[in-house]
């Protein structure tokens, strides 16, 4: 499970925070050009797993490694630069900035006075964006003052923006109503089309029987299940889990 | 003999640096407010009592009178500047300029009302008397330690018994769930502000009789303060007042060997290294950030 | 009459210039220094020492002016780049508290109280020039800077750290080059202007480069409009004409128009503050989470 068929890998991954194993001996493989969904209970881990991932945590062992380079030891933004975006469960927009500048922000690296690369491609990106989303309206409006389902969509907007190959999304279709559902679930097949490889963390099982290609079920830190979306959801132990049902 | 000299001269200093820098470490974790202007309440206190006391009234009035007026002072504060902008959810910034605008104005209102330079009420309690061979010593010393260790425990009571101080202290530790207890974050504030502000009385005018005051003198406090809270460890009021202790030591003993503003610079030398390499200070747990 | 104008003019050329800078800072990177002044010293003494010991000439005391208190801005970069909130705030009170014990002390390099004398009349390429025209083309070039940086993609980066650091930096910004970046630029064009004050005064010493300077140009920065192009420029203008303006009001004793001055800038950030956070320029929607 590595290098061509699978970009992103963890193997055996653990934090802890004082006394909470967080995450434990978690191994993962993301697919190429597939949907990974990670569900489990509130505080099973998956926030965890993305922050190991992205290098905003230090994990304690283990490792992740994309096209079986190690990320342990990166800065979250030399994770993003090799490719990997992510979401965040609470958005995290640039809040006063326009939502045209939010995405611009997504397309520029640099962190010095200068751009290296094509502005124009840049820009056509940024609209390319912002069109998919459904917010060429809006780019004009602050981050501050758009509507729920807006804000969730700037945030796709910057990650379509970056053009990673990796998304890690946090929850980015919780609390849609139907019709934002469908065109969020278009964005992620055109994005599949295209080869981006996606690992979704998702509380709806209506949303993740619709997208996931894979299913990892996460609880307490361990991943007790992996595999197809068909088996995962019908597996009568893990819905007891999930639903809170829980024997032991 | 001048070491011991030296470090019973800095104990002196400590223990009122201690005593205001824990009145403005007990604001700063309640309210998470960084009240800049707590040098104002010491700055007025002070002068309160200089005026009452060369005007011939009863030192017991005096020092009352410094306890009213600095109280009253932070608790203005905290009801008229602080909560508005906190209302408008101003950031820690908006509140810093308008504390240190607030000071502006106290010490030069004070300098050109009471004229500027060091005024000190004569007393004889600062008259020192050899009590070892070259060290000299003023009952003002015995004062000084007897007030902090009175208040310092009266506080500590407090805290721990009282259920206004045992939620103070919970306030310290996570503001959100005092809220979700239905308590009155607001009320609790006022507490926090008017205890730590009378906690800078005390110290104003035990140094209005020793060293006296200038209209500068709360900046030089304020600046002491805010450096214990940071070295003490945000949150912990005994690192605050340790650090004051040691700051006041620590200036003590490098005044006579350098000159004056050698010693302001080493404390913040410390606090420059502090917030580089343990900005969690002393006693504190969560990094800061 | 003209060479009092012009030498207010000149003042208000370089406040104009450590008040744009700051902003620089505090404006767009959200890096609250109250030690600009140290930079604007560093600056101050560079030049000034360049002037007495080589040649007078202004573009070198700029440049090397520049350089000094761009290199030494490490200073402030390092806290920011540790620590933020009121920890910056105190961190930077430190540094400006040492720097302005090591102005006094180091009285080789500084002239230590007794400041450094007799600085000779500024020259470009040979041919004495006021030092009006200097500063003003320097604060032209300075607002220029800042408003290509503001509209450019850097600004764009500094205000999305500002909004959300965790976000900008998982978009693949490298933060902590970003925020040294921009203190570099603040404090290196303080340099400029303390470079031009020490020609335009021919007298520089401690006094000039104090907590009580760096608090004025905070204030300036505060009263005009944080992250606002014109906002510093206004703020300069409007507390450099103050004690000017108090100097004709009668009965206002003279011996108290610096007291009465500080009063009145005190009161005007406090209650800036409280009814208008975002200053006179300043856009009452991003102003507020200062
Ligand atoms: N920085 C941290 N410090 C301490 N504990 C943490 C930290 N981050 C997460 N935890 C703890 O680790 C556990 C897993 O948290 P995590 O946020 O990963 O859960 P989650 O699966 O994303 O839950 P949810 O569905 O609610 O988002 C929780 O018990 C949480 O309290
Ligand atoms: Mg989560």
């Amino acid at each position: 499970m590595s290098g061509a068929t699978h970009p992103l890998v963890c193997r055996d991954l653990s934090i802890s925070f004082g006394g909470v194993k967080a995450v434990q001996g978690v191994s993962l493989a993301l697919p190429t050009g597939k949907v990974l969904a990670l569900v489990g209970p509130n505080g099973a881990g998956k926030t965890t797993l993305f922050n190991l991932i992205t290098g905003n945590l230090r994990a304690d062992a283990g490792e992740a490694t994309l096209d079986d380079e190690s990320l342990i030891g990166l800065k979250p933004w030399q994770v993003a630069r090799r490719g990997v975006a992510r979401s965040f469960q609470d958005l995290r927009l640039f809040t006063h900035m326009t939502v045209r500048e939010n995405a611009l922000a997504a397309t520029e690296r640099g962190s010095w006075f200068w751009q290296t690369g094509d502005a124009k491609a840049r820009a056509a990106r940024v609209e390319a964006a912002l069109e998919a989303t459904g917010l060429s309206s809006l780019a004009e409006s602050r981050a501050v003052d758009l509507a729920y389902a807006e804000r969730k969509f700037l945030s796709m907007a910057r990650i379509l923006a970056a053009e990673a190959r990796i998304w890690l999304l946090d929850e980015p279709a919780s609390g849609l109503d139907l019709a934002s559902r469908i065109r969020f679930a278009a964005l992620l097949r055109a994005a599949t089309a295209r080869s981006v490889t996606i690992c979704l963390i998702e509380h709806n099982l209506d949303v993740v029987a619709e997208l996931a290609d894979e299913i990892a079920f996460l609880d307490r830190g361990v991943v007790l299940a992996v595999g197809e979306p068909q088996a995962i959801l019908r597996d009568k132990a893990l819905a007891a889990i999930y639903f809170g049902e829980r024997v032991a | 003999m001048l070491f011991l000299q030296l470090l019973l001269g800095g104990l002196q200093t400590g223990a009122l640096y201690a005593l205001t820098a824990c009145g403005f470490a007990l604001i700063f974790g309640a309210t998470k407010v960084f009240h800049f202007a707590h040098g104002a309440s010491f700055t007025l206190a002070g002068y309160l009592f200089l005026l009452m006391w060369n005007n011939g009234y009863p030192a017991w009035l005096g020092v009352l009178a410094a306890i009213l007026v600095a109280t009253g002072f932070g608790v203005a504060m905290e009801r008229f500047v602080y909560r508005p902008i906190q209302r408008h959810e101003g950031g820690f910034f908006t509140v810093f300029v308008a504390a240190f605008g607030v000071s502006l104005v106290v010490q030069n209102l004070v300098g050109m009302w009471a004229g500027r330079g060091f005024v000190v009420a004569d007393s004889t309690l600062s008259r020192a008397t050899e009590v070892l061979p070259e060290v000299f010593l003023a009952p003002v010393f015995w004062v000084s330690l007897a007030v902090a260790a009175v208040l310092f425990l009266a506080l500590g009571l407090f805290l721990t018994r009282h259920p206004a101080g045992v939620a103070l202290r919970a306030l310290a530790q996570n503001s959100d769930l005092i809220r979700a207890y239905g308590l009155s974050s607001h009320r609790l504030s006022l507490l926090a502000f008017a205890l730590g502000s009378a906690l800078a009385a005390p110290a104003a005018v035990l140094t209005a009789i020793t060293t006296g005051m200038n209209e500068a003198v709360g900046h030089h406090v304020m600046l002491i303060s805010m450096a214990a809270t940071i070295v003490g460890g945000v949150g912990s009021l005994k690192g605050a007042a340790l650090a004051g202790l040691s700051l006041g030591v620590a200036e003590s003993v490098v005044l006579n060997f350098a000159d004056p503003q050698w010693a302001e610079a080493a404390s913040f030398v410390v606090l420059f290294g502090f917030i580089l390499f343990r900005p969690s200070g002393l006693f504190g747990h969560a990094v800061a950030r | 009459m003209t060479a009092y104008l012009a030498n207010l003019a000149t003042l208000a050329a370089i406040f104009g210039i450590l008040a744009a800078t700051l902003n620089v800072a505090v404006g767009y990177a959200g890096i609250f220094s109250v030690a600009h002044a140290v930079f604007f010293g560093l600056g101050a003494y560079a030049g000034a020492q360049l002037a007495l010991l080589l040649v007078p000439d202004a573009l070198l005391a700029m440049l090397v002016a520049a350089l000094v208190a761009g290199g030494l801005s490490l200073c402030l970069a390092l806290p920011a780049l540790r620590v933020r909130g009121e920890y910056f705030v105190a961190a930077s009170l430190g540094l400006q508290m040492m720097a302005t014990t090591l102005f006094t002390e180091a009285k080789g390099l500084t002239g230590g109280m007794g400041g450094l004398v007799g600085i000779p009349r500024p020259m470009v390429l040979g041919f004495e020039v006021p030092t009006l025209a200097l500063a003003l083309a320097a604060l032209v070039l300075i607002l220029l800077a800042t408003w290509l940086m503001a509209r450019g993609s850097f600004g764009r980066t500094l205000r999305a750290i500002r909004d959300a650091e965790s976000a900008a930096e998982a978009l693949g910004k490298n933060i902590n080059a970003a925020k040294a970046l921009a203190v570099a630029f603040a404090c290196a064009g303080a340099g400029v202007a303390g470079a031009l004050f020490a020609l335009h005064m021919s007298f520089v010493n401690v006094e000039s480069f104090t907590l009580d300077q760096s608090v004025l140009v905070m204030a300036m920065v505060i009263v005009g409009g944080t992250g606002t192009l014109w906002g510093p420029l206004l703020g300069a203008v409007l507390l450099l004409s103050l004690p000017a303006g108090l100097s004709f009001l009668p009965f206002i004793p003279p011996t108290e128009i610096g007291a009465v001055q500080q009063i009145i800038y005190g009161a005007a950030m406090t209650l800036l503050m409280i009814f208008r956070p975002a200053g006179l320029l300043g856009d009452m929607r991003t102003g507020r989470k200062a």
